[in-house]
């Protein structure tokens, strides 16, 4: 599979028999080796949880949905304020917009550190609440659901 | 039979539209059939201003009569509200249905051709669902219409001012059978005399595997979107997951893109992007067999030509499982892998590029399902059959 992982499985035993090859089956154990790595914290990382921004309204009614919600909002809830890559599209003023936007983020650099540390002290209290929430709701659903269950079996016993 | 084919633009090369084409094939293959077909369309040519651009008038192509008739002016900022407010989840009320049905693309000229006797047609097929000379084409003729809806899981398909109508007609031609599903779901106690999963046909072709890659001089592997880019067609998401797939797997795997539509790739990613825009179907052909995978994110699909395309060409898919017809399509064919989001697809792509011998007995098996399914005698006969009946 992937290259990046050193301690990786071995890739998915697929067979190709005479009727050819099973396309759920792929699927499936692919899904089986994704699981495994993401309980590893393979994916834990910033390039994926940026990656998903446009897929995550895709899959809100998928069950793993708030975990991979979270998981994403983790990796990328502190603001970078790193240098980044500055770019211009208007092709004969191209150096000179560059040399502008450069000399700008330079002087208001420091300027930005301000907001930089409010905003992330907001993301991580509004993270925190939000992760309280989940695990409450979690539990109350779990609590109502065994709830439900002794009731249910108490009737039909 | 004496048969209306009604499309909202006619089908003409540079003219990106699904429906459009899928209509054209329709009308084509009812000649072959022995019919005689006229091609019923507006004047317009852009489908987001819908602007009369083709003079009106009445013209032979392909062994059809093609008729244009002039869109009729609308309200585009009462419109555009209305389509907001359904696109976000809002209930519009009968009113405003009716508002923006009429708003949308209708053409009276039409509708009055055909309520007027027209060429006094024994069937009349229409589409897609959406528009609101689609809905009046219905309510003019409802016995011997056909409907191609090309239904899509979305907001436009819950409006009931279209389920009405389309409850009255003689039938439906789907494109698969989860539209199919996705009819009965929208319209409860839905029984039409006609329902036929007719689809597209497809020419048989071969494509080389190496073509493309010897005229561009493009040595990376590489994967391939084609048509519309939008967030619609899930662009975005391909975009951004390639980058990331780039970056954490350090491969260096491009993106060939055909078709229409600006895109904002990641910085990053701009060196491993070949933007064709427009190209013949040959050099689409090619470009498509040379990839790792044809790669469709859109969950909103009725039929995708492209991924039958690609298997064709003898590439397998790699499709958003999310888009029930996507995923339909290549669960019956056995022709490509579906990935709900990017750690999957980071694996099924490196799968498909580490296992050549898996992703061509893939796309071998997807031609396979294209030969026999879509191939142009067997979408004929099921239209012929629709037809009749």
């Amino acid at each position: 599979m992937a290259k990046y992982d050193e301690n990786d499985d071995t890739p998915p035993a697929i067979e190709i028999g005479a009727d050819g090859i099973d396309a759920h089956k792929i699927v499936e154990q692919i899904r089986a080796a994704v699981a495994d790595k993401r309980a590893r914290g393979v994916y834990d990382d910033e390039i994926v949880a940026r990656a998903e921004r446009n897929n995550l309204l895709l899959i809100e009614d998928d069950e793993q949905f708030m975990e991979q919600y979270l998981r994403c909002l983790r990796q990328i809830v502190p603001v970078d304020i790193n240098d980044f890559e500055i770019m211009e599209k208007r092709g004969s003023l191209r150096p000179l917009m560059i040399l502008l936007k450069k000399t700008i983020w330079k002087l208001l650099k420091f300027y930005t550190y301000r907001l930089w540390s409010q905003q992330n002290q907001t993301n991580a209290v509004l993270l925190a609440a939000i992760e309280t929430m989940n695990r409450r709701h979690k539990s109350e659903i779990s609590r109502l659901e065994s709830r439900i269950e002794a009731l249910e079996s108490g009737r039909g016993g | 039979m004496r048969i209306a084919v009604v499309a909202p633009r006619l089908h003409e090369p540079g003219t990106v539209g699904g429906a459009e084409t899928l209509l054209y094939s329709l009308a084509l293959d009812a000649v072959r059939l022995g019919h005689e077909v006229d091609l019923l369309c507006t004047c317009a040519k852009n489908h987001h201003t819908w602007a009369n651009e083709a003079p009106p008038g009445v013209f032979a192509r392909d062994g059809l009569t093609v008729r244009r008739f002039p869109v009729d002016g609308r309200d585009t900022g009462l419109y555009a509200k209305l389509q907001v407010n359904l696109a976000s989840g809002c209930r519009l009320s009968p009113g405003e249905q009716e508002q923006w049905l009429a708003n949308g693309v209708n053409s009276t000229a039409l509708v009055d051709w055909i309520k007027s006797g027209g060429r006094d047609y024994d069937r009349i097929v229409v589409g897609p669902y959406l528009f609101g000379l689609t809905r009046e084409v219905c309510l003019a003729a409802p016995e011997r219409t056909l409907l191609v809806p090309c239904f899509h899981d979305e907001c436009y398909a819950r409006v009931e001012a279209l389920h009405a109508a389309f409850s009255k007609i003689r039938g439906f031609l789907f494109n698969t059978e989860p539209e199919r599903k996705l009819a009965h779901r929208l319209m409860s106690g839905l029984s039409p005399r006609v329902e036929e999963t007719v689809a597209m046909g497809i020419e048989p072709f071969e494509a080389s595997k190496t073509a493309f890659a010897s005229r561009t001089g493009i040595a990376a592997p590489y994967i391939i979107y084609s048509g519309r880019r939008e967030g619609a067609k899930g662009t975005p998401i391909l975009l951004d997951y390639l980058d990331a797939f780039r970056r954490r797997t350090g491969r260096d795997v491009h993106l060939v893109l055909t078709g229409s539509g600006e895109i904002e790739p990641p910085s990053s990613l701009v060196p491993a992007i070949h933007d064709l825009g427009f190209v013949s179907e040959e050099e689409k052909r090619e470009a498509m067999a040379g990839a790792a995978a044809f790669v469709h994110p859109s969950v909103n699909e009725s039929l995708s030509i492209v991924v039958l395309e690609s298997w064709l060409a003898l590439t397998p898919a790699l499709v958003h499982a999310k888009g029930a017809v996507l995923k339909w399509q290549c669960e019956s064919a056995c022709g490509g892998l579906w990935f709900k989001d990017y750690p999957e697809f980071e694996e099924e792509l490196s799968f498909l590029l580490d296992n050549p011998a898996a992703a061509a007995t893939l796309a071998a098996q997807g031609r396979r399902y294209v030969l026999s399914r879509y191939s142009p005698e067997a979408v004929r006969a099921r239209l012929g059959s629709a037809l009749e009946r």
